[in-house]
């Protein structure tokens, strides 16, 4: 549904983005992550068409990211996303269908039932009354009025309060449901961790790493088996020991599967109990640090809003 | 056949998608935009116009009725039964008082006119300064209130025993119009449009008194005639109204009122562009025309959309002005290409200003420029073709019911419509997402903006060409600024900023590709360039040809300015090669600076306008 082929695009002496090549299918949600000034948004408006590639090419639907056309299949919603503030939901939400040359009837519909997945009231109060999250899911409706077969956002639930947050990427995963080719920028790695097929990771313009974020587990990043025992027989060193209960508690780490296996039975030969035995794999976090060697810009609010979504009982949506 | 028929419907398809979406957006625009004021705002607003033009109306109704800050300052002792008391009594400045000769003495009276027969009136002026004062403004007051009379006089023979019919024409020329007869006949063109009526079977004498005067009146009617026939007139009336009285105090046709009531257009369109640039500069500042850059549109449709409105708006307050002071429809086509220049040159501005301070300083540079260059021509209305370079000086002749010819309405306007298409063509090529959200300085977003409409040598030579209608407006600017300084003066500046500012129109954007790198530094793509600008520049100054259409070479410094006429074949076509030969020389020489950076640009800049000057001192002495 989407290829790129080779994207640049040169600012003068600087390159803001380098040869991107990558493929997003029909009903994939591909992911684009990377700290501030990796090129992200630079490529989805170069997808868009809004900015000129300096050398290669982005299709979309079959049209060239050039042609007008092509728009006519594409939802785009840009980071910023400012609104006409004097107009309602419904008048601003119906000029942009016209604009798409939506017919009135269907687009009024259209808009009104994407508000009411999105849970947005009060439709015919003045935008600019209305709280950031409320005109956030204007703006989503806003960039579905002509019903694509396409969406870009960039940075969708950037900003949001973690309830809106919530709304956002749910919606956005009933977006694929529906059939929709969904391309997903994001700082929070939590968020395209919880919503997408496979991911792009962008460091300085170039693309550094792709795949599944299971795929990126396997190539990139780790897997720690975690054994927490009431022993700490000789012959194995206790990475951690702490006092639960009253009693000793040791953790044993190990880097495979047989290594942990020799150390449960480790534990079992010293007449131990093995109280815990997890499975830690690297976060998408953690693989990004390791790609890039700099955390993630907005890495402390994804704890930030796994806690406050767990505070507000809403953990089970966001986990 | 069929796929021809195809393309057709297709394109007819096409065009009424578009016309409808930048119907849509103009709908949408003018709704958004009213929509900004509030209603207490607008209602405030309202109210205060209405008190205004209130106070205005009854400041000139009560100045009609003779309301004047003097009024009645000087008390003039008269009787009722004096033959002079009617002067006093109508005149505002004075006050009709009982005739009292203490009075006079203790300064209650200023002048005491007594009557005490029937032939006899004997006058006592207080010998203050104020009694001087009293007496001047009654002896004026009695001319008027002479003259009035006169006037009012059902036999006009007795009041104007001598009658003396005077004709105001424009000054004469040795070359012939386009549009008139090629037997060397000179034309007239305060004649067209009607002033037959003034001529005919009347003794008519010029202040020259040689007695030729009715010969030249038949003549300038032939030729009216025969000007007729080639070149329709549009919008003509009889020339002007007519005054009688004496000869002190017949005026001359200096449009004054006209000219005023011309001025009135131009004051909405300073709202009308404040209005227009506010919401452009917000799309940019607040990045809301992204998204209708996303939505499948082109750029020409969304700015033809967001523009409409207040160009409607402006054609609709100069109708409005139009049908007020007396003004037609030839007055309202004349102000549309000023509404059309104030327009796109504010959307240039708020293309590249970065916060509303800047726009607000860009856009007052514009209105003053716009408003010096369509008024101060306009003020030699009936004096010099001069005038004619200013639109305003259609809707001055329009006011007065005089004649327009189709040549001069399009000398007039054209330079208008032209520049204003190409400001919305370079306006336009930075309407895009990379260059709408940065924030950078203004030379730097021009030189964005020229270099966004080049591609190769072809657009380079487009762009010089495109440019012409420009150099045409600034130098018929600089001739109209320089018409009043001594000739000596006049002629040397004139030639050099004529110079310069063709020197620039052919190198300016070929800095702008220099600076954003859009070609190579090799000296024979330089060199390429600046022949290839030259020759735009070349092909495209033929465009000035029209200058020769309303007779401005007549004048010395407009053939200082444009092509001279009445050369020898040979003369012809050496001036025809040699500005060919220059212009590609000189653009060469400020392609090579642009190539090496600002500083040698702008010496190189020097260097051709030094030679371009020093050609066109060359040409004009040898016209002389």
């Amino acid at each position: 549904m989407i290829a790129v082929d080779g994207l640049q695009k040169v600012y003068g002496d600087f390159a803001a983005v380098v040869g991107s090549t990558f493929s997003v299918e029909s009903g994939e949600i591909l992911g684009i992550v990377g700290p501030n000034g990796a090129g992200k948004t630079t490529t989805l408006k170069m997808i868009a068409g809004l900015i000129e590639p300096t050398e290669g090419t982005a299709t979309v639907a079959g049209y060239d990211a050039s042609d007008p056309e092509m728009r006519q299949t594409l939802g785009f919603l840009p980071e910023e996303s400012p609104l006409y503030e004097d107009m309602t939901p419904r008048s601003y939400l119906r000029f942009f269908a016209d604009l798409y040359d939506v017919p009135r009837e269907a687009a009024i519909n259209r808009a009104m039932d994407t508000l009411d997945r999105l849970e947005l009231e009060h439709r015919d109060r003045r935008i600019g009354d209305m709280s950031k999250g409320m005109k956030r899911k204007v703006a989503i409706a806003r960039s579905l009025v002509n019903d694509p077969d396409v969406v870009i956002y960039d940075e969708p639930a950037s900003g949001l309060d973690p309830l809106t947050t919530n709304t956002v990427l749910k919606f956005t995963r009933e977006l694929k449901a529906s059939g929709k080719t969904v391309i997903f920028s994001a700082h929070n790695l939590y968020h395209v961790e919880s919503v997408c097929d496979r991911v792009v990771i962008m460091n300085e313009g170039q693309i550094i790493a792709r795949g599944t974020v299971h795929e990126l587990r396997e190539t990139y990043g780790s897997r720690e088996y975690q054994i927490r025992a009431d022993v700490s027989p000789s012959g194995i060193e206790a990475a951690d020991t702490t006092i639960r209960g009253g009693s000793l508690e040791h953790l044993f780490t190990a880097d495979t599967i047989a290594k942990a296996d020799q150390i449960r039975e480790t534990i079992d030969a010293a007449n131990g109990t093995v109280l815990d035995f997890r499975t830690e794999e690297s976060t998408l976090e953690a693989i990004f640090l390791e790609l890039t060697g700099e955390p993630m810009a907005g890495s402390r609010q994804i704890q930030d809003t796994a806690a406050d979504l767990e505070h507000r009982g809403a953990a089970g949506e966001a986990s | 056949m069929t796929d021809v028929l195809d393309r057709l419907k297709n394109a007819i398809g096409s065009a009424r998608r578009r016309l409808a979406s930048v119907w849509r957006i103009a709908r949408w625009e003018a709704k958004r935009s009213v929509g900004t004021i509030d209603r207490r705002t607008a209602a405030f607003g309202a109210i205060i116009i209405v008190l205004t033009a209130a106070v205005v109306g009854s400041v000139a109704v009560a100045g009609s009725a003779g309301l004047a800050i003097d009024r009645d300052i000087y008390r003039v002792g008269v009787d009722a039964d004096n033959p002079y008391y009617p002067v006093v009594a109508e005149s505002s400045q004075l006050a009709p008082a009982e005739p009292n000769q203490e009075a006079l003495a203790t300064g209650d009276l200023d002048v005491l006119i007594n009557h005490p027969g029937e032939d006899v009136v004997t006058w006592y002026v207080a010998e203050t300064e104020k009694g001087s004062a009293a007496h001047s403004t009654l002896v004026t007051s009695i001319d008027r209130y002479n003259e009035r009379r006169m006037a009012d006089e059902p036999n006009e023979s007795a009041a104007y025993p001598v009658r003396v019919d005077l004709q105001y024409v424009s000054r004469q020329s040795d070359a012939t119009t386009p549009g008139g007869s090629d037997d060397g006949t000179q034309s007239d063109r305060a004649a067209e449009g009607g002033s037959a009526d003034t001529a005919e079977g009347t003794d008519t004498s010029d202040s020259s008194g040689d007695g030729t005067a009715g010969a030249a009146s038949d003549e300038d009617r032939s030729t009216d005639d025969s000007t007729g026939g080639s070149i329709p007139s549009i919008g003509g009336q009889a020339f002007g109204g007519s005054q009688s009285g004496s000869p002190a105090t017949i005026q001359p046709p200096f449009p004054f009122g006209s000219l005023l009531l011309a001025f009135i257009f131009l004051v909405p369109m300073n709202f009308v562009i404040q209005a227009y640039g506010g919401t452009m500069l917000n799309e940019r500042i607040n990045r809301r025309g992204e998204l209708l850059l996303v939505a499948p549109l082109a750029r020409t449709t969304i700015i033809a959309g967001k523009t409409l409105p207040y160009l409607l708006a402006a054609i609709v307050l100069t109708a409005i002005i139009a049908a007020v002071v007396g003004g037609g429809l030839l007055s309202v086509l004349a102000v549309i290409p000023i509404a059309l220049g104030f327009l796109s040159a504010t959307f240039v501005a708020a293309m590249i200003a970065r916060s509303f301070k800047e726009l607000t300083f860009v856009t007052v540079t514009i209105a003053v420029l716009v408003t010096t260059y369509a008024f101060v021509p306009a003020i030699f209305t009936n004096v010099t073709p001069i005038a004619l370079i200013s639109p305003l000086s259609i809707v001055v002749m329009d006011l007065q019911g005089e004649a327009v010819s189709i040549g001069e309405y399009l000398f007039s306007t054209g330079p208008f419509y032209a520049g204003s298409a190409v400001l919305f063509v370079l306006g336009s090529g930075i309407y895009r997402e990379e260059d709408m959200f940065t924030q950078k300085p203004i030379p730097a977003k021009v030189i964005d903006a020229l270099n966004a409409q080049l591609s190769g040598y072809a657009s380079v030579g487009l762009w010089t060409a495109l440019f012409v209608p420009f150099v045409f407006t600034a130098e018929l600017l600089a001739i109209a600024i320089l018409y009043v300084a001594p000739i000596e003066l006049s002629i040397p500046v004139l030639l050099v900023t004529i110079a310069l500012i063709e020197e620039l129109a052919k190198s300016v954007h070929v800095y702008a590709g220099y600076a954003r790198s859009r070609f190579e530094r090799r000296l024979p793509v330089t060199v390429g360039l600046g022949i290839v600008s030259g020759v735009g520049f070349f092909l495209a100054e033929k465009f000035t040809a029209i200058a020769q259409v309303v007779g401005l070479p007549e004048l010395a410094i407009g053939q200082a300015a444009f092509a001279p006429t009445g050369l020898t074949p040979t003369l012809a076509v050496g001036l025809l090669a040699a500005p060919l030969v220059l212009h590609t020389v000189t653009a060469t020489i400020t392609a090579v600076g642009a190539r090496d950076g600002r500083l040698v640009y702008a010496s190189a800049l020097v260097i051709a306008t030094i030679v371009h000057a020093a050609y066109n001192y060359g040409v004009v002495m040898l016209y002389a």
